[in-house]
């Protein structure tokens, strides 16, 4: 099973993905800003990081991009989760190198299935 | 004469003396109201986030939550049961989203922002609309409809107005949205596009996204809906890759060829769908503002019109007239958007060009130094005389390009 960061300044989303992918077996940590997600990415060492764009102190454009730029960080797969469906945005966040860019509103099946679909074909065995 | 009458009285010091004890007293009663206004506020947050933790665990484990969890009774427990609702709504689809809304309907969230909504104070009732518009629920599109009609703010129709747009049903909602948003003065594009942008997600979510084009064509003769706001409609569709008005858009492209503005947003928007087809018209529009915007998507041209293409790219009359004025700009993203084409132009841009090798901005003088790069032996022979220039900056920008820094855009 995998290790997920998610990142998201909103407490009911964040309790959503942790209680449903941790009901898959995955371990699951939070964070509420960009700033924070850079040190638990640091102490934590996710499989995933599933970002929100939209955030206090950081936006995740800038987490993802210190992650590309760090050569610790640079191959941990993220997940762009967002509200912005603009194609601007889209293509901002895979010019940074980032791996999906789901857009809100999203049923947490489906999302579950992304995910596990994501990381059996990355290895991590789920 | 009152200070000489002070000043002699014997009671003078006592008198100081009280008047500064009085506003020792007043200072600290401020600083200990304050921290104990802080101290509520931070209890008040506290005590919301930990029932938002409680309406989100009971809307993910309980098929009813309204049967476990407390009723609203003040300010702050509505406060955190419209946001909880709120963001799960706008975040999820299906069961999760069913029980938020299921729970605000229950508790009668609406109906108490309905009501605030009512208040004298305009900024009150813009917040309760602000609110009501994040709950989506379709309950709401007749209050919003009969509170348009009766509020007299501009700032709060404005707001009513966003949360209608995301209650469209199908293109009669979105037309009498347009009529209500031209009735009003103009805000800005930014906000116009958004509700339409709006539009257009809940009708792609709902599957009928045909409809935004039916609207499209039936406003395109309309004279009640400003030119501005039809071409917000139409940057509106590039934004949110509206495909299925594509037809629309091909006709506003032949109606509007004398609003360079609309034809902007057509360009934008056909090549984002993958239709190509206008743009060696495009190329000849006698308005720069439209050459240009085709020239920035010719790298997207088919090879079956090339040929057309290169001839004009190498007519100055035509496209690059404007460039060089263009690469003066003041502002430096101007100048950095369009030194991206700078190299297919003629000799004139390349003179336009050296100057840029000493921009302050150090994204224009990288793309004067690849236009240049890009431009044949006179481009490469401007470079090369760089090298030895007194400028650092230009001289290795100079050195990097010509040791090949960028083969390729």
């Amino acid at each position: 099973m995998a290790k997920i960061l998610v990142v998201d300044d909103d407490e009911p989303i964040r309790l959503i993905y942790q209680a449903y992918l941790t009901k898959d077996g995955h371990t699951v940590e939070t964070a509420a800003d960009g700033m924070q997600a850079l040190e638990k990415i640091a102490s934590f060492h996710p499989d995933l990081v599933m970002l929100d764009i939209n955030m206090p102190k950081m936006s995740g454009f800038e987490v993802a991009k210190r992650m590309k730029e760090n050569p610790e960080t640079k191959d941990i797969p993220i997940f762009i989760m967002t509200s912005l469906k603009q194609e601007l945005n889209i293509k901002k966040a895979y010019d940074l190198g980032i791996d999906e860019y789901i857009t809100k509103p999203t049923s947490v099946e489906h999302l579950k299935l992304r995910v596990n679909k994501f990381l059996k074909k990355k290895g991590c065995g789920c | 004469m009152f200070l000489t009458h002070l000043t002699s009285s014997p009671h003078f010091y006592a008198i100081l003396y009280a008047v500064i004890c009085l506003l020792a007293a007043f200072n600290i009663f401020e600083v200990l109201f304050l921290f104990a206004h802080q101290y509520r506020l931070k209890r008040r947050e506290a005590a919301k986030e930990e029932l938002k933790h409680m309406i989100s665990t009971a809307i993910i484990t309980v098929t009813e939550p309204a049967a476990v969890l407390p009723k609203p009774g003040g300010a702050m427990e509505y406060e955190a049961y419209s946001e909880t609702a709120a963001s799960i709504i706008e975040s999820f689809e299906g069961e999760l989203a069913e029980r938020a809304a299921r729970l605000v309907q229950e508790f009668r969230i609406s109906l108490h922002y309905q009501s605030l909504a009512k208040n004298s104070v305009w900024y009150k009732r813009a917040h309760a609309i602000d609110i009501l518009s994040s709950l989506k629920l379709k309950d709401n599109r007749d209050f919003f409809n009969a509170a348009f009609s009766s509020e007299a703010s501009n700032p709060v129709k404005y707001r009513i107005l966003y949360g209608l747009s995301l209650l469209v049903r199908d293109r009669l909602d979105i037309l009498d949205l347009a009529g209500k948003l031209a009735a009003l003065p103009y805000l800005t594009a930014k906000f116009t596009e958004d509700v339409f942008f709006n539009c257009i997600t809940v009708l792609k979510a709902a599957g009928k996204e045909e409809e935004f084009g039916l609207f499209l064509e039936q406003i395109r003769s309309e004279e009640g809906i400003p030119v501005k706001v039809k071409r917000d409609c139409l940057s509106a569709c590039h934004a949110a890759a509206c495909e299925r008005a594509e037809p629309a858009v091909k006709e506003y492209y032949k109606a509007f060829q004398a609003e360079p503005e609309i034809i902007v947003a057509c360009i934008k928007t056909l090549v984002t769908a993958g239709d190509f087809s206008i743009l060696p018209e495009a190329l000849r529009h006698k308005d720069w503002r439209v050459r240009l915007t085709a020239l920035k998507h010719v790298h997207l041209f088919r090879s079956d019109i090339s040929p057309d293409h290169n001839t004009l790219l190498h007519d100055p009359e035509y496209h690059f007239a404007a460039l060089p004025e263009i690469l003066r700009h003041k502002d430096w993203r101007t100048r950095l958007e369009d030194l991206k084409h700078a190299h297919l132009g003629n000799s004139e841009i390349l003179r336009a060009l050296q100057p840029l090798l000493h921009d302050h901005n150090y994204h224009i003088r990288l793309n004067a130094a690849q236009a240049l790069a890009k431009m044949g032996p006179r481009g490469l022979e401007m470079l090369r005389e760089e090298m030895t220039s007194p400028d650092k900056f230009a001289a290795e920008t100079a050195r990097y390009a010509l040791n090949g820094g960028w083969t390729t855009q």
